[in-house]
Order: C-alpha cells, then sequence, then structure tokens
C-alpha cells in the first residue's frame, strides 16, 4: 500500500484552492466586465440605424413602451429566477459588490429597453401591431410557470420572430429609395401603396445588420447571466 | 485579479458607458466626425476652423453670399460661434435686401439666425469695421422691418436708401 507523502497532504488542499480561485476570478470577469460590457453594446446599438439618403448615423431614443416592455422582461427573470433576487441584491454582500451587482442590472435594463427600441417598428400601424404582440407575450408569460430554459427560448423565439418581421418582411416592402415616389409608384405599384399605407420609414441595409448583431449580443448576455450562487461573495 | 478591483472596473465601466450613450443619444451625431466635434462641445474645447471662417469673410466682402455661408457653416458646424453666426445672418440680409422689395425667404432665414446670435451671446458686438451693422439686436429689426408691409413701403423715397 502506497503511503502518502505529508508533503502532498499539504499541497493538494493549496492546489485546489488556487485552481477554485481562478475560477472564481475568472467568474468575476464574466459577470462583472464582460457582461456589461455586452449590455452596453446592446444599449448602444439598438437605438442605431443607418439614414437611406447617406449611410448617416440615426439615434433614435427609445419610446416609453420599451421602458414597460423592458420592465415586464425583467420581472419574467426575476420570476424565473434568471436573476435570483437575494443572489443579487442581499445584505449579505460588501457595498462595493452590491453596487457593481446594481450596475450590472441597470445595464440589462437599458439593454433590454434598448432591443425593444430595436424590434418595434419606429411608428404608424405596424408598431402598435407588433408593439400588442410584445405586449400579449409577455403578459401571458408574466402569469405562467417557467425555468430559466424555457424562458430563454421563449424570449428568444419572440425576439427572432420579430427581428425577421421588422428587418427582413417589412424592410424588404421599404427597400426601394432610388428615383421619385411618382417613379417608384409607377414602377412598383404595390410595394409603394404598402410602404405608404404602413407608414414604414426607410433606412439603409446596414441597419439590419447592425440589429442583427445587436440581437445576438443580447442573447449571449442573457445566456452568460448568471445564476445567484455564482453572484455571492 | 482581485475582486474587489473588478468590481470596481464594473462600475467605472457601467458608469463612463452610460455617459457615453447619454451624450451619443442626446447629441444626436451623423458621423464619427460630429461625435469628435460635439465632444468638443461638451469639454469646452470647441473652437471655430480659422482657416474656414477668414474664407467665409473673403467671400462675403466679394458678395459672393452662398459661398459665405458654406465656408462659415464649416467653420462653426455646431452654429456655437456669435461672430460666425453674426457673418451669416448678415449675409442674408445683403443677399436679400432689395431697393423695391426684399427677399422674404432670406430674411426670415436670417431672423432665425439672428435670433441664435443673441440666445448665443446677448452682447455681442461685431468688431468688423466693413459692417453698418454691430449688434444682431439692430440685425433683427432689419429683418423685422424688411418682413413687415407697411405704408412706408410705398414711399418713393424708399428708392433713396442704401443697403447697410
Amino acid at each position: 500500500m502506497k503511503e502518502n507523502n505529508p508533503d502532498e497532504i499539504i499541497e493538494k488542499p493549496s492546489a485546489e484552492i488556487a485552481i477554485r480561485d481562478k475560477s472564481r476570478s475568472s467568474a468575476a470577469t464574466r459577470s462583472y466586465v464582460v457582461l456589461p460590457l455586452i449590455f452596453l453594446a446592446v444599449t448602444l446599438l439598438g437605438g442605431l440605424r443607418l439614414s437611406a439618403n447617406d449611410d448617416s448615423f440615426v439615434f433614435l431614443k427609445p419610446a416609453l413602451v420599451c421602458l414597460v416592455f423592458a420592465s415586464a422582461t425583467i420581472v419574467l427573470f426575476f420570476r424565473s429566477r434568471l436573476i435570483a433576487l437575494d443572489g443579487w441584491f442581499s445584505d449579505g454582500f460588501s457595498n462595493l459588490q452590491m453596487s457593481a451587482n446594481v450596475a450590472v442590472a441597470i445595464t440589462l435594463f437599458t439593454a433590454t429597453t434598448q432591443l425593444f427600441n430595436s424590434l418595434l417598428p419606429e411608428h404608424g400601424l405596424t408598431f402598435w401591431v407588433v408593439g400588442f404582440c410584445f405586449f400579449w407575450t409577455l403578459w401571458n408569460n408574466l402569469f405562467a410557470e417557467f425555468d430559466v430554459r424555457k424562458l430563454l427560448r421563449s424570449l428568444a423565439a419572440m425576439f427572432v420572430l420579430a427581428f425577421v418581421v421588422k428587418y427582413l418582411l417589412l424592410a424588404n416592402l421599404t427597400i426601394s429609395t432610388t428615383g421619385n415616389w411618382l417613379q417608384r409608384l409607377l414602377e412598383n405599384p404595390a410595394q409603394e401603396s404598402i410602404a405608404w399605407l404602413l407608414d414604414l420609414p426607410r433606412y439603409s441595409s446596414g441597419t439590419g445588420y447592425i440589429q442583427f448583431f445587436t440581437l445576438i449580443l443580447y442573447l449571449i448576455g442573457l445566456y452568460l447571466t448568471p445564476p445567484m450562487h455564482k453572484m455571492r461573495a | 485579479m482581485n475582486e474587489r478591483y473588478i468590481h470596481v472596473l464594473c462600475i467605472a465601466i457601467v458608469g463612463i458607458g452610460l455617459a457615453v450613450i447619454a451624450f451619443l443619444y442626446s447629441t444626436e451625431p451623423r458621423s464619427f466626425a460630429e461625435v469628435a466635434t460635439k465632444s468638443q462641445v461638451v469639454l469646452g474645447t470647441y473652437e471655430i476652423d480659422r482657416a474656414q471662417f477668414e474664407k467665409g469673410v473673403a467671400d462675403f466682402r466679394a458678395e459672393r453670399f452662398a459661398d459665405a455661408r458654406a465656408a462659415f457653416s464649416l467653420a462653426d458646424p455646431e452654429r456655437r460661434d456669435a461672430a460666425t453666426q453674426f457673418y451669416i445672418a448678415y449675409s442674408f440680409y445683403r443677399q436679400g435686401w432689395g431697393r423695391l422689395s426684399n427677399d422674404d425667404a432670406l430674411f426670415s432665414a436670417g431672423l432665425e439666425i439672428a435670433n441664435r446670435v443673441i440666445a448665443l451671446d446677448p452682447n455681442f458686438r461685431s468688431t468688423d469695421d466693413n459692417l453698418q451693422i454691430k449688434t444682431a439686436n439692430e440685425l433683427k429689426t432689419e429683418f423685422e422691418e424688411g418682413l413687415k408691409i407697411t405704408t412706408d413701403d410705398f414711399n418713393p423715397l424708399k428708392l433713396t436708401r442704401e443697403r447697410k
């Protein structure tokens, strides 16, 4: 039978502690550095459009309804324990860690608001139709029993569908920007009529690419959002 | 890295990030160049482009008013310099002035700029000796009088008046 070397017995726990510290440090970096950077990027890009005329920046502030939807979504996060209230905000944390947690939560809220700003059509009939669909989905979800996986799947499906409607379906109805309105009406009467009826704004095609990456970033951010035990001091 | 430092870094990233985003959404720059200009305004280091300003003054004196306005606009893209804006307003006055009647569109545009000069610096006084109108308030009065239709407009002696 092999005898244990006393030096090894002492070294083993210290090695384990080192590994645990490293893992803890990398989790902290992910939660407190990478995650807010992702959500800040979403916050920045969510309201950004490119003008159809000269590709210049157009910064759109979120409508009030985006804040309402974002608040409902955050409540959903709490209900499904994607964010455990006592895991993020607890008396057991130091003031510094609590402040950092609040800062990350703020970026999550602003990113969610801007994501709705990105996915909701800017105005007109489509704004109300898509807005109602968001409202209906969130309202139903508020009273359903959810776990984290189901919630993430449900939100991802809702956001992807909204993206497809706005940036593939509706954007294709307004893609023509050459010539005057009469010329466009003669060349493509159905498209011009729908664009006029639905009051769809014209943006450069680059807008769709930016918003695609915004949506992907947000979903990655949600995936990286830590459960409560990883936030504990 | 010590967790305390990571928390401090997190708070700094979020604070700075949100400030930058709030700045961008409130100022709404249309290009990266405008981001730089608007940042200068916020930091208080904004200055007009002197070369464009001098070109604008030269065009203004040569009565190339549209060129002058283009140069002044390039010199002061943020429209925050009272002297440059005063020249723009004055160019509208000189271009729009007529012995029989004034150009209402140009006078209206000039009136708007004159109001902007007053808002920027209510006590502004031009140091250019070639200009007869020295203050934005005087210029504003000229525009307002020019836009009104009064019995004085039908006075034949009006034909003898001179542009300022």
